[in-house]
């Protein structure tokens, strides 16, 4: 049953990465894995399956002297795991047969190592540790034939990089699938759009904007412009720290597909030094009306709208719930 | 496919219903400058909310029609351009300097009513 529960996430993590047979095929031939590779590589089988536990802790020891390595080692129910896996994969890279199936297992070694955060130097020293150990047993074996020996090892070593290719991949892929669900939460909560008032839309941008963020702050507006049928947008640039030619471009870029669909746009809060570094660039802002806070900004578009802010002559009195008293 | 222009009092209401190709644009140019001239039309309303593509052909054409409206005595308000279309646009770079826009059919009439008396000739 385990078993399994464990298979599922593999098999899902071996689609997204289009780890099927067609692609395990291609990783075999990029590292040049033949017929005659695994005819030696039977040769030296009893050898190593002889000292697999032995091999397997050559690569445990080296990943304990480390610091690096000691995420892994320390944490004594992941270990256990990693160990049995080790085992299952060096048995397994002596049986002949590397195919989806066996992808799968160095997948699921390879989600274990990123679960810990394992240093891939640190690993791959290991891994080379692993490796020489292995050489060193089937050299001293074959010490009267040392040529066949060396060929044997050599054929074990394509195994081991078409491993590492794997390896290496999923550990990537997981880092590049943490960094893009960062940047989509980012990018979720950057770009906000509120109603101010009917037909009255605040933008403020706070940050760095690239052109990909341009472009969906830019749609995000558009859309909500139809959704509240704005007429202002007031747009705050107070949180952007410094502005230049590309992303004045941008903003220039907002405003004129803002003014397509019918809704004039009002920038506000462009600090002294960014106002300086924009006539300096030279960049035409003729076609953005800017005022010099949000305050003033919101002012005009009321104005625009037709909105008459007056304080009551009487201000209400707080309540009491209100001051907290 | 023909572009049907209704007449509403003094303006003329172009709605555009599906993809056009550049002769029908072209038609639609000559119909609209004859048309204002007719029924001396002092407002004219292109309706693009059917469209999701506008290419740079569309844009030049709708640009002509409303500097040819203008010199006809009409302006031109272009209304119903759709989020994405308003995006390609600007990333196209192309723009419609000098022409009023407005979110719909409804924002554009109302547009003109705000702007009353102020015609076409302003000084």
């Amino acid at each position: 049953m385990a078993d399994l529960a464990d298979q599922s996430p593999i098999q899902l993590l071996m689609r997204e990465m289009g780890l099927n047979e067609a692609n395990v095929a291609r990783r075999q031939q990029i590292v040049d894995l033949k017929s005659d590779d695994l005819t030696r590589i039977s040769t030296i089988k009893d050898l190593l399956v002889g000292h697999v536990d032995e091999h397997g802790d050559r690569f445990f020891d080296y990943l304990s002297t480390s610091e690096e390595g000691r995420t892994l080692t320390g944490n004594r129910s992941l270990l256990e795991r990693a160990r049995a896996l080790k085992r299952a994969h060096l048995l397994a890279m002596v049986e002949g047969d590397y195919g989806v199936g066996y992808a799968a297992q160095r997948l699921e070694l390879a989600v274990l190592y990123g679960k810990v955060g394992l240093d891939l130097p640190v690993f791959l020293a290991a891994f080379h540790h692993l490796l020489s150990g292995i050489g060193a047993s089937i050299l001293q074996q074959s010490a009267a034939t040392p040529r066949e020996g060396f060929e044997a090892f050599m054929s074990l070593e394509k195994v081991a990089f078409f491993d590492l290719g794997i390896i290496v991949d999923a550990m990537v892929f997981e880092r590049q699938r943490v960094i893009h669900r960062q940047q989509d939460a980012i990018r979720e909560l950057s770009t906000p759009v509120l109603q101010i008032r009917d037909r009255l839309l605040l933008l403020p941008i706070i940050g760095v904007i690239d052109t990909h963020r341009a472009r969906l702050i830019t749609e995000s507006l558009l859309k909500a412009i139809r959704a509240a049928r704005a007429k202002v947008v007031v747009m705050d640039i107070t949180g952007v720290a410094t502005i230049d030619s590309k992303v004045a471009n941008h903003l220039i870029q907002t405003v004129t597909a803002a003014r397509l669909m019918g809704a004039g746009v009002i920038v506000t809060g462009l600090s002294s030094d960014v106002a300086q570094s924009l006539v300096a660039l030279g960049i035409d802002l003729t076609k953005l009306n800017t005022v010099g806070d949000l305050q003033g900004g919101m002012e005009e578009a009321e104005l625009l709208l037709g909105y008459h802010v007056v304080q009551a002559a009487s201000p209400p009195v707080p309540s009491p719930a209100a001051t907290g008293a | 496919m023909a572009v049907p222009i209704l007449k509403q009092g003094n303006t003329l209401i172009a709605s555009i219903q599906a993809a056009l190709s550049d002769r029908d644009l072209l038609d639609l140019k000559d119909q609209l400058g004859e048309r204002i001239g007719q029924v001396r039309a002092r407002e004219v309303i292109i309706d693009l909310t059917a469209l999701d593509v506008l290419d740079s052909f569309a844009t030049r054409t709708i640009r002509g029609i409303a500097y040819t409206a203008k010199l006809r005595g009409a302006e031109t308000v272009v209304v119903g351009i759709q989020p994405e279309v308003a995006f390609a646009m600007v990333q196209l770079g192309l723009s419609l300097d000098g022409i009023a826009t407005a979110l719909d059919l409804e924002e554009g009439l109302a547009y003109l009513r705000a702007r009353g008396g102020n015609r076409a000739i302003r000084l």
